[in-house]
């Protein structure tokens, strides 16, 4: 009895780590051909298609990458700034938001949720957010543009505050209200550290928001100093396209210098390699928060 | 209260569930509508600046204040800008008590930027104009100033230097919006193929369809591992458009709404969606597709053509103008020295040749404008001085290029070089006295020549289309065109008849005869007014 039930788990233990293996091979092979890929020559990709071994090595995609190099250290600067500052700040002010809008003797709670929530259905659209942005607020060509709009993410303050509700119990602030805590230290103190999983998922939200922000850029920044990482090598590459799309009449000559397809892949390595390194030290957080909260209303 | 609260929260879910579906498929309709549509120059601007469009300067320019210009251009800054911007301002300074700043678009979604930049008046001085960018329909709409007042006091010796017919050709209305650029060029298509090919298994030099076709044939069956002919996803543009171009004689540049016009018919205007020249063509399409001329996956080819010409992997493009062409060919020999192209222009076949028209490069100064007059002033210089002119064209001499033997000649190469050749896109201030070719544009030149003596002037492009009234239907078709005329050009449809029936059927219900109806009644206009028959 006891040894039968022992092989039936050992069955099971090799039919999972089996399918286990197959799906990290399934995984990893478009990553792999992605590397690959970004170290062939660019000729070689268009002529023979991808492969998993370079037909033809060649740097060159990762040499039009850095081809000015300070250009490109700035860019990463720029979005290692924008993502660190705007990370924190935005963390800040959404635990602070969170906190409060599930306070329960905040008597407006319901109305200011519901103003926070309003914006998620209704937005005045494109024009309006850049006349307000470049017009009322002066933000172009600014350090402030790149933070500034995703501080206040309405679906991250509703999830901070759907976190702190079911991992503070009320009684725990009560009492500490009883000790003589104010609202401030019972933030502090009590709801950060309680609320720890749901900060770390929000971190994560907001840090890959930050880091994989292109668009901004793209409206508001027309200072080639400010750009960020994203948009200058999505650019770099998207010239070609946009100016073979403008067709033959419009007389602008095709910039033909840019090997496109080993470059792409060349700038997808560099793009997704420090974000990888955020994970595994989020996710023991990330796990446990994702089931957290998300559900319970 | 817990009950209560559960129900609300029940309630804004649901509500956000249905809005959030409600607003995806609004953000869709929008940019449907934004991508295709010029924007309806926001009333706000044009009331509240048209203060300023009084010309204070008929007395004389008024350079007592000190002004920053901004300058807008489209494509990506070069490197060093800065530098150029230093030096510009200097002398700017000097001469006209001004600064400017120049700022890029980048061609990242250029198209929607120019339109954010024009609509929400913003303040802008100059901004680049052409018939690609819709200068026509913004012109009408009014987001440029008209400058015919503000030129003589501000900018005489620019107002001199453009011939009068070209002032005239860009007019809007009767007014003039943009100031054009002088330098005459043909952005014409024609055949590119491999000449070494074509020379190494005796095939047929293409001078029409027939030759053509009977070219690709030759690479098909000769050279099995190149794709004979690189269309891209681009169908339309690369394959339909090009194909009408050569074989139907149609007016100016390509038509919306699969309206047709031939060019020695103006005022016969037919619709070639569904005609039986449009099933005629498509049965042609079908048949290359079928015969392996292009790729079965062509809609959905990222790799530009040149690309394709230059790496070997295809043997041929249906057109391209003589100056891509010639960067074309370049490229190519830079790698494959033994590789050739060879390129036979469409006017040589169709008899004439038309320059581009004046509004092809202009700069105009919009509506939201703070300085016109300074603007114009400043423009006048980049355009008429020869220091402003080359240094914003082609850099510092010495350091970005030397001039030798009369040829331009870049130092270093591109990647390390800060400054290439134009590298400010330039096109629009270029100044034929000034102008400094690379010695690789002689093969631009020769075929330049050959067009000048068919040249005739393009009488259509001056016309300008006001889609408001049927912007809707106008979005629409161009989804139904996408959705069921692509496959056909790309021949990947095997009923072509009973395809193209789908489709027509479709753009009716799209609206399509409302927006052809428009279009022809707009058009008829036109040659009324400016006197074509």
């Amino acid at each position: 009895m006891k040894i039968k039930e022992e092989q039936s788990t050992l069955v099971f233990r090799y039919v999972a780590i089996v399918i286990l293996i197959l799906g990290s091979v399934a995984c990893l092979f478009p990553f792999l051909l992605i590397l690959s890929a970004s170290l062939t020559n660019n000729d070689s990709i268009i002529r023979d298609g991808y492969h998993l071994i370079p037909k033809e090595f060649s740097w060159a995609g990762y040499r039009t990458v850095f081809r000015f190099p300070e250009q490109v250290m700035r860019a990463y600067g720029i979005t290692v700034f924008s993502t660190v500052v705007g990370t924190l700040l935005g963390l800040f002010l959404m635990t602070m938001a969170g906190y409060v809008l599930q306070c329960k003797d905040f008597k407006y709670r319901n109305f200011f949720s519901f103003v926070i929530y309003f914006t998620t259905l209704f937005g005045g659209g494109l024009v309006p957010w850049y006349i307000l942005m470049t017009k009322y607020l002066g933000l172009m060509d600014t350090y402030t543009v790149l933070i500034y709009p995703g501080l206040m993410t309405p679906f991250l303050i509703i999830l901070m505050k759907n976190f702190i509700r079911s991992a503070v119990p009320d009684e725990m602030i009560e009492s500490a209200k009883i000790d003589g805590a104010n609202d401030f230290l019972i933030y502090y103190r009590i709801v950060l550290q309680l609320s720890m999983p749901g900060i770390a998922t929000v971190g994560l939200f907001l840090a890959l928001q930050y880091w994989n922000d292109w668009f901004t850029t793209s409206l508001f920044i027309n200072d080639t100093k400010l750009f960020q990482l994203q948009f200058y090598l999505y650019n770099m590459i998207n010239a070609a396209d946009s100016i073979s799309k403008l067709g033959a009449g419009s007389g602008v000559n095709v910039a033909g210098d840019i090997p496109t397809e080993s470059t792409k892949m060349a700038m997808a390595i560099i793009v997704t390699g420090p974000i990888l390194f955020l994970y595994p030290f989020v996710q023991r957080y990330f796990v446990k928060g994702l089931t957290i909260g998300a559900v319970k209303g | 209260m817990f009950r209560k609260t559960k129900k609300w929260s029940g309630a804004i879910l649901s509500i956000a569930l249905v809005g959030s579906i409600l607003a995806a498929c609004s953000s869709k309709n929008n940019d449907s509508g934004a991508s295709s549509s010029a924007p309806a120059a926001s009333p706000t601007s044009s009331s509240s600046e048209s203060a300023n469009a009084s010309p204070s300067g008929s007395s004389g320019l008024d350079m007592s204040k000190h002004v920053n210009l901004q300058f807008y251009m489209l494509g990506d800054a070069p490197k060093d800008l800065s530098k150029i911007e230093a030096a510009i301002n200097k002398m700017a300074q000097e001469d006209l008590n001004a600064t400017v700043t120049f700022n890029y678009t980048t061609w990242t979604d250029w198209d929607q930027k120019y339109k954010l930049l024009l609509s929400t008046g913003q303040a802008i001085d100059l901004i680049f104009t052409a018939d690609w960018t819709q200068y026509q329909s913004y012109a009408k709409k009014g987001a440029f100033l008209p400058i015919e007042d503000i030129l003589p006091a501000a900018a005489p010796t620019l107002q001199k230097f453009v011939p009068q017919d070209m002032w005239d050709a860009v007019k809007v209305d009767g007014h003039i919006y943009t100031v054009p650029a002088t330098f005459k060029e043909y952005v014409t298509n024609g055949f590119v193929w491999r000449e070494d090919l074509r020379l190494k298994y005796n095939l047929p030099k293409p001078v029409d369809i027939p030759t053509f076709e009977a070219y690709l044939d030759g690479i098909k069956k000769n050279e099995p591992g190149i794709q004979p002919l690189a269309i891209g996803s681009d169908v339309r543009g690369a394959l339909s458009d090009t194909f009408r171009e050569i074989s139907h004689n149609p007016v100016g540049a390509p038509l919306p709404y699969g309206i047709g016009i031939k060019y020695d018919k103006p005022g016969d205007v037919y619709s070639y969606w569904g005609s039986d020249e449009q099933l005629q063509d498509l049965l042609t399409y079908k048949r290359w597709a079928d015969n392996g001329y292009i790729s079965k996956n062509e809609l959905n080819e990222k790799t530009t053509n040149q690309e394709k010409l230059t790496t070997g992997k295809a043997a041929a493009m249906l057109g391209d103008n003589p100056n891509r062409f010639n960067a074309t060919l370049n490229q190519m020999q830079s790698t494959h020295p033994d590789w050739n192209l060879a390129y036979y222009p469409f006017p040589l076949a169709r008899g004439f040749a038309t320059p581009v028209h004046p509004i092809h490069n202009g700069f105009a100064v919009p509506k939201s404008s703070k300085n016109p007059e300074r603007a114009l002033a400043f423009y006048e210089k980049m355009v008429t001085d020869k220091r402003y002119n080359q240094l914003t064209q082609y850099g510092v001499e010495g350091t970005n290029y030397t001039v030798d033997n009369g040829y331009y000649k870049m130092v270093g190469d591109a990647n390390t070089n800060g400054f290439p050749r134009e590298a400010m896109n330039g096109w629009a201030w270029r100044n034929p006295e000034y102008m400094l070719f690379d010695q690789s544009f002689d093969g631009v030149k020769a075929i330049f020549d050959q067009l000048d003596q068919i040249a005739k002037p393009d009488i259509f492009t001056g016309f300008a289309e006001d889609y408001t009234s049927y912007q809707a239907e106008r979005a629409a078709l161009e989804q139904v065109e996408k959705q069921y005329l692509y496959p056909l050009i790309a021949g990947q449809v095997k009923d072509v008849e009973g395809g193209l029936k789908t489709f027509m059927e479709k753009a009716k219900q799209a609206g399509l005869e409302k927006a052809q109806a428009e279009y022809t009644k707009q058009w008829q206009q036109y040659l009324t007014e400016s006197g074509i028959k």
